[in-house]
């Protein structure tokens, strides 16, 4: 029989396992239900890929974002790997009715959460044999998630209609709140848990306080300049994002570029593969920056914006030293930093006036799948609120009712709403002010995040975090020779690109 | 937004325009919106060439360019958000006219729902030969599955290698970007993406040669549609066979289409909105701009050729599209469906 690391090398072309893998991989192949929480860059898709090549039958990934799915599919057809396809909505509609015909022959089927609401794929999903039902970033099932969907809430029942095979939930580092909803809504049984160390040893943490803002940016600028890259900056607005790139650049710094959910998908991929292969130091972006994004050699991270609760800082420092180098993540706070956080937080969250408008409209129309978008966008609720109201509705077991409601239902939902919306409320604000107390606190940081995740240190590395002190030194740029690019006219870089 | 390549733009949509739109109806052309109005603005005030060729462009940034044309004194107000060219802005404007680069191959009538899909394609396709000569592995510059798919499929169906594909594409490119001027085929050639450089943004190219972006925009814009119509000029050809199968429709509304469908049959407009339980008045919308894209379509039996004779007079002699000063002005009884409808049709003649 072939041995797992005879596959690891013969599939993947890897030596050894990276730590955890293999447990996970062999409890997988007892049938176990697992919950794996690995730390971001730990090789989370090689737990299902590998289990692959050893089970009969096709492996369903859930997979909520489209571009770390591609992202997979690629890298799954570099390494030779034929029978792989994804559907998400970009995928032809004759292309995916003639994958759907031959789904069986698939060894890995990638999915979107909406694809699955099609009746004709989940029906050929229910003729073939799933040997691993694979749920990608698990935590988005959870309202406490920091990127909650509502269409995760029905995987639960998906798996149950494919049989309920062994399933296999991903997630990033994530509180007990969290992964206890992901258990339940999964109903993961009999299960095991492969939770490991949320703390990434490597990277150093260090917050810098400031009493003003030009401070603030002054104190970025010289970091920018003085750090070894390439790095991420990280906003909390796009306005700040491009503002400051386009600073950075007019104090000399070239290689800068900005990155944000506004821009054009085109431009999007443009800077961030320009960051991948090193034509790019620096980019400035929001948090729309990083899924998916596998570079390995990031130095640091810097938050010019504190985000609005650990998980959310954690997984964005964490996209440094995937290699294992030495990395630095740097938070920079000035007084009332807080408040801007808070108000973007509020405008998150529907306004009573527009919770009331949608009630009305419910009572008027119902609350049919297909009328219930339209009526939202009619409320004038933007795609954050719709997403919130989205997943109330859904565990009221609203959304899917097309039958029309009474007076007395509406009012009663309305207050459910209400209700619903304002302790979401205090959640975040106890969220964010866990951040600032983390920010504020005298200990070791790196023990207090630790901590945050009801985990204990193992061992504290020697540059730990501010609090315990370390030098910067070991984070200085050293001058490398870098390929400049010579620009010697078109003919000339057309010439190039073709000979 | 740097603004001085977008603001020459609005000045030529305004004086296009002449204060009888709005600042929507900017933003509607250049965003491509396919209503009736839209299509039929860009047609009357020869505006064709833009429609759909600025998608990124938001209201907030039209209006925002407004507002610094009205305080440099370059428009005026002349109803709610309508605007005219003042005397120092026609000046201007006519200076930016003689000097300014100016699209004229530009051509989003035409290839407005279809230019993204041929780029998508070149890029991808130029990327993956570039890789293959110089045996590099590479990830995609554009994640889309339906391109990714049709390139694929493209080069497994070639009987060339790929040396010599590249040689005729290099060819093809070659050739147009000769005929462009040097900047446009720099921006061009800039924005390909090969196994040593991944494409350059707008904003960096315009960084390098100290324009602004929305400049870099419509270079690139207008040699991708003069690649387009050389292509489809010059067949066969690779470009033409990343094009071929592409659809150029009529852009008619998808409601529109319908009502053309009833027409066909011989049903009138009456009980084309009974059939379709719609407003008369709709009717008489799609009726309009099925005139204004069909150039086969005959408006006779909606409107009499006396009639017709009339409304055009006057809108020679008064130089001017406003429906309400044409109907007032012509003394018999005309409709407003009637007038639209003799515009729609005879377009440009004025």
């Amino acid at each position: 029989m072939v041995t797992l690391e005879q596959l690891l090398r013969e599939k993947f072309g890897y030596d050894s396992f990276r730590k955890g893998q293999r447990e996970i991989i062999e409890d997988i192949l007892r049938g176990y239900d697992v919950l794996a929480m690995l730390p971001t860059g730990g090789g989370k898709s090689l737990c299902y890929q590998l289990p692959a090549y050893v089970l009969k039958g096709s492996v369903l990934i859930i997979s909520p974002l489209v571009s770390l799915m591609e992202d997979q599919v690629q890298q799954l057809r570099q390494r030779g790997e034929k029978r792989v396809i994804a559907f998400n909505s970009f995928l032809e509609t004759e292309v995916k009715r003639k994958a759907i015909e031959r789904l069986h022959e698939f060894r890995f089927i990638y999915v979107s959460p909406e694809m699955l609401q099609s009746e004709r794929l989940l029906h050929a999903l229910m003729n073939i044999r799933i040997s691993l039902f694979v749920v990608d970033e698990a935590h988005c099932i959870s309202q406490w998630g920091y990127d909650f969907r509502p269409d995760f809430l029905k995987l639960g029942e998906i798996r149950k209609h494919l049989g309920s095979p062994t399933c296999l939930a991903l997630t990033a580092t994530a509180p007990p709140e969290v992964t206890d909803d992901i258990v339940h809504i999964l109903q993961l049984q009999p299960l095991r848990r492969h939770i490991h160390s949320v703390d990434r040893p490597n990277i150093a943490i260090k917050v810098e306080k400031t009493e003003f803002i030009h401070e603030k940016i002054n104190k970025l600028f010289d970091y920018v300049k003085m750090l070894q890259g390439p790095g991420l900056v990280y906003f909390s607005s796009r306005q700040w994002a491009e503002t400051t790139a386009r600073q950075l650049q007019r104090e000399g710094i070239e290689r800068v570029a900005y990155y944000h959910g506004g821009m054009d998908s085109e431009q999007r991929m443009l800077v961030q593969q320009q960051f991948l292969r090193g034509q790019l130091d620096i980019v400035c972006c929001t948090s729309a920056f990083g899924m998916g994004v596998n570079k390995e050699n990031i130095r640091f991270v810097i938050h010019f914006h504190m985000p609005g609760q650990m998980e959310a800082y954690l997984q964005e420092i964490g996209r440094a030293g995937r290699d294992g180098k030495r990395s630095i993540a740097i938070l920079l706070y000035t007084n009332g930093d807080e408040d801007m956080v808070q108000s973007l937080m509020e405008t998150e969250l529907p306004t009573d006036a527009q919770v009331k408008r949608l009630c009305e409209s419910l009572l008027l129309y119902g609350a049919a799948p297909d009328s219930l978008e339209q009526q939202m966008s009619a409320c004038s609720l933007t795609d954050v609120q719709k997403r919130i109201l989205m997943y109330f509705l859904e565990t009221e077991g609203i959304a899917s009712s097309p039958r029309p409601l009474t007076e007395q239902e509406v009012a009663a939902l309305y207050e459910k709403l209400i209700e619903k919306i304002e302790s979401r409320r205090r959640w975040k604000r106890k969220k964010l002010l866990e951040m600032v107390k983390w920010i504020f606190h005298h200990s070791c940081r790196r023990e207090l995040i630790v901590r945050a995740f009801q985990q204990s240190l193992e061992k504290k590395p020697d540059l730990c975090c501010d609090r315990c002190g370390f030098p910067l030194d070991g984070y200085l740029r050293v001058e490398t020779e870098k390929k400049e690019f010579h620009f010697h006219g078109w003919q000339a870089e057309l010439k190039r690109i073709f000979f | 937004m740097k603004s001085g390549y977008a603001s020459f733009l609005m000045l030529f949509c305004l004086h296009r325009f002449n204060g009888e739109r709005s600042l929507s109806a900017i933003y509607h052309l250049f965003s491509g919106k396919k209503s009736s109005q839209t299509l039929q603005d860009s047609k009357w005030f020869q505006l064709e060439r833009f429609f759909g060729t600025w998608k990124e462009a938001t209201l907030n940034d039209i209006e925002a360019l407004a507002e610094q044309l009205l305080e440099n004194g370059l428009i005026s107000p002349v109803q709610n958000r309508s605007y005219v060219l003042t005397e120092e802005g026609r000046r201007q404007f006519n200076e930016q006219m003689r000097q300014a680069f100016f699209p004229v191959h530009l051509n989003g009538w035409r290839y407005h729902a279809s230019e993204k899909w041929f780029w998508y394609r070149l890029s991808l396709l130029v990327q993956t030969l570039s890789n293959v000569l110089h045996r590099t592995r590479f990830e995609p510059i554009h994640r889309h599955e339906e391109t990714f798919i049709w390139v694929k499929q493209y080069l497994l169906s070639q009987r060339k290698m790929a040396r010599e594909l590249a040689q005729t594409l290099y060819e093809e490119i070659y050739d147009i970007l000769s005929s462009v001027s040097e900047e446009e085929a720099t921006v061009f050639t800039l924005r390909l993406t090969s196994f040593e450089r991944i494409g350059w943004t707008n904003e960096q190219i315009a960084s390098l040669l100290q324009k602004d972006p929305v400049y870099v925009h419509f270079q690139f814009q207008n040699v991708l549609h003069y690649m387009m119509a050389t292509a489809e000029a010059k067949q066969p050809s690779v470009l033409y066979e990343l094009m071929h199968d592409l659809s150029l429709p009529i852009p008619l509304t998808f409601s529109t289409r319908k009502t053309y469908e009833w027409l066909l049959r011989g049903k009138s407009i009456e009980e084309i909105a009974k059939l379709r339980r719609l407003k008369r008045s709709t009717i008489e919308d799609h009726v309009v701009e099925i005139a204004a894209n069909i150039p086969q379509f005959s408006i006779w039996p909606f409107v009499s050729e006396k009639k017709a004779e009339k409304i055009m007079e006057t809108v020679r002699k008064l130089r001017t599209r406003k429906l309400k000063v044409i109907r007032d002005a012509i003394a018999d009884d005309v409709s407003y469906f009637e007038i639209r409808l003799v515009l729609a049709k005879e377009g440009k003649m004025w």
